[in-house]
């Protein structure tokens, strides 16, 4: 009698396994360039993405929009689909996480959006402005959908600039559980001490920037 | 008469509260695993919606092939745009893609293996179902493709909005059929309960068994006549009368089933088409429309793609042969569900009466989970793949 309700725990276990768990998997690759963007006061002052999708969810989500027929499409053909582009990641907090000497910093409702479609895909633009002017000797920028639906990669070229920065700033980019550096500039012990004891350091599918301002 | 005879009762009645306390958790766990992923919609608003963190071991492993072959997909739909040959190559991660997909977690299969458990049916017609089910879930990922996108130009947006409806229409089947087979099967639960000898340890387990006729009818005088002609038919093992009174009367149909068990020994129950009812086939129809109709956003994304560049064929055959993988896939788990069900049915039929009453309950708490998966499915507690926009 033991073994017959071990099996029949078993069935329903393992039919109800089925249905609570859901897939996982990416079904959107994105591309992903930012410029970090410094007031003259050496704060930091915004983020600026922008993401270039593959080509199969471009076509997709570009399916139809064609308004004029005539092959191309224009940024104003696109705006709508920016406007709900950038209305559907409020949810998701823009998949960026801003740290400042290991504390977050808040961001707020993104400007200046729009789309280009070229050579079959599509690459959103937009500025993501910081709540407040972020002061900070490090900084950590981190992109990632920690439910690996859409897989964010750093752009191979120059994935990360910045705009007018302090002139003594480093920059390191870090590919998805990457410890060490992408690209190549020292980092000292103190450095990663004043990541703070929070930072999530280890997410396994972020793609980490960090800059160092001394 | 021996100890275990005596005992035989109390165990069974641990069994059915087994059988509570896993479905019970087993609601729990959905509920806690759906939260993280409830309310999320699509994060760029166009294309499917995002579910669960990625999982290590084996369904960590079943996620990164799926992912493997639907990252192969765009690569492959362009080469084939340049050379025909590569559609060969298109079929078969398709194929592959169609196994992964449908052994990572899904409602589908989980709806279909409790609908089978539940409704008593037999592996064939549960092969008949998964494939219809795969079948029916490609055609409308084809016709909503085909219709929105070929012939009326629509966005992405429109096909989303689709979608979402073909989503709402399914998951009230599955609660339809959920509550329809709650019903049917809750009854015949408590049927059984009401024959279930309550004082055993004072009866010897023969007369029990043996008087469940007597018990039954005492306690069942309204019943009509062809109960109790099914009483006599069943005492002749054969008989028209017999299947007659299960197509008619639930409750006769669950008395009879049990005490049928007990004198001849059969393996379990009488012909399993009786057992799965007149309107077995109906109720199986809607079984595979409800999880069929949903289309798989996989599917429509490459379908779309695959026009885009001039090869609406190639994706309408790719999304076929993805539905031949799935369903695959879930035959071997509506396989694994039928057979795990006829094992129990027979270890039941080597007990007294209390095995039977197990059974029953067994199929009470599957058409729950039907139930309880539509419900969840459409309040969106289970996360789907969707494509909303």
């Amino acid at each position: 009698m033991r073994r017959f309700s071990l099996l029949i725990s078993a069935v329903i276990g393992f039919l109800a396994a089925g249905a609570g768990i859901a897939s996982a998997h990416p079904h959107v690759w994105v591309s992903v360039k930012s410029e970090l963007v410094y007031a003259p006061d050496g704060t930091l002052t915004a983020i600026k993405h922008h993401w270039t999708f593959d080509e199969m969810f471009s076509t997709f989500a570009t399916q139809g929009l064609d308004a004029n027929n005539d092959g191309k499409l224009s940024r104003e053909e696109l705006q709508s689909l920016a406007e709900v582009n950038v209305t559907s990641l409020k949810e998701f907090g823009y998949f960026t996480h801003v740290k400042a000497d290991g504390k977050r910093v808040p961001i707020i409702d993104p400007k200046d959006y729009w789309l280009d479609f070229q050579n079959g895909s599509l690459t959103l633009n937009f500025t993501l402005p910081l709540k407040e002017p972020a002061a900070g000797k490090v900084f950590a920028v981190e992109v990632y959908d920690a439910t690996y639906f859409v897989d964010f990669t750093l752009a191979k070229d120059n994935p990360v600039t910045l705009a007018s920065a302090p002139a003594a700033c480093k920059l390191n980019t870090f590919a998805p559980g990457e410890t060490k550096p992408t690209s190549a500039q020292p980092l000292d012990e103190s450095f990663f001490n004043s990541l703070g004891p929070g930072a999530n350091f280890g997410a396994q599918f972020a793609n980490k920037i960090l800059v160092n301002c001394p | 008469m021996t100890p275990f005879r005596k005992a035989y009762p109390i165990r069974c009645l641990r069994s059915a509260a087994t059988v509570a306390a896993v479905v019970l958790l087993a609601v729990a766990a959905m509920h806690v695993l759906a939260v993280s992923a409830h309310a999320q919609g699509s994060p760029f608003g166009a294309g499917p919606r995002p579910s669960a963190p990625p999982m290590g071991g084996m369904v960590g492993w079943i996620l990164e092939r799926q992912a493997y072959y639907y990252a192969q997909f765009n690569a492959t739909i362009k080469a084939a745009k340049a050379d025909g040959s590569a559609v060969w190559t298109l079929l078969v991660l398709s194929f592959f893609y169609g196994i992964f997909h449908a052994a990572g977690p899904g409602h589908g299969k989980a709806v279909i293996s409790s609908y089978l458990v539940a409704n008593n049916e037999t592996w064939r017609r549960g092969v008949v179902l998964s494939f219809a089910s795969a079948l029916v879930q490609a055609v409308t990922a084809i016709a909503v493709v085909g219709v929105a996108a070929v012939l009326l130009g629509a966005t992405a947006k429109a096909m989303g909005d689709t979608v979402r409806w073909i989503e709402v229409a399914s998951y009230l089947l599955i609660i339809a059929l959920g509550a329809r087979l709650l019903w049917t099967k809750g009854r015949g639960f408590f049927a059984a309960l009401g024959a279930q000898p309550f004082t055993p340890a004072l009866v010897p387990a023969e007369v029990a068994a043996g008087g469940g006729h007597a018990i039954a009818g005492d306690r069942h005088q309204h019943d009509h006549a062809h109960h109790d002609r099914a009483h006599e038919g069943h005492a002749l093992a054969v008989s028209e009368a017999h299947g007659r009174s299960h197509a008619h009367h639930d409750q006769a149909h669950h008395h009879h089933h049990h005490v049928h068990d007990e004198n001849c020994g059969c393996a379990h129950g009488p012909d399993p088409e009786i057992l799965a009812g007149r309107g077995g086939w109906r109720r199986g129809l809607s079984a595979v429309i409800g999880v069929g109709l949903r289309p798989c956003s996989g599917a429509i994304l490459v379908l779309v793609f695959a026009m885009a560049q001039g090869l609406f064929w190639a994706g309408v055959v790719s999304t076929l042969v993805m539905g031949l993988g799935t369903a695959i896939t879930v035959t071997a788990i509506a396989t694994l569900a039928v057979s795990a069900k006829d094992v129990a049915a027979r270890l039941a039929a080597t007990r007294s009466g209390g095995g039977a009453l197990v059974m029953r309950g067994l199929e009470v708490a599957a058409a729950a989970l039907v139930l309880c998966f539509g419900v969840l499915l459409l309040l969106g507690y289970v996360s789907t793949e969707r494509l909303i926009m």
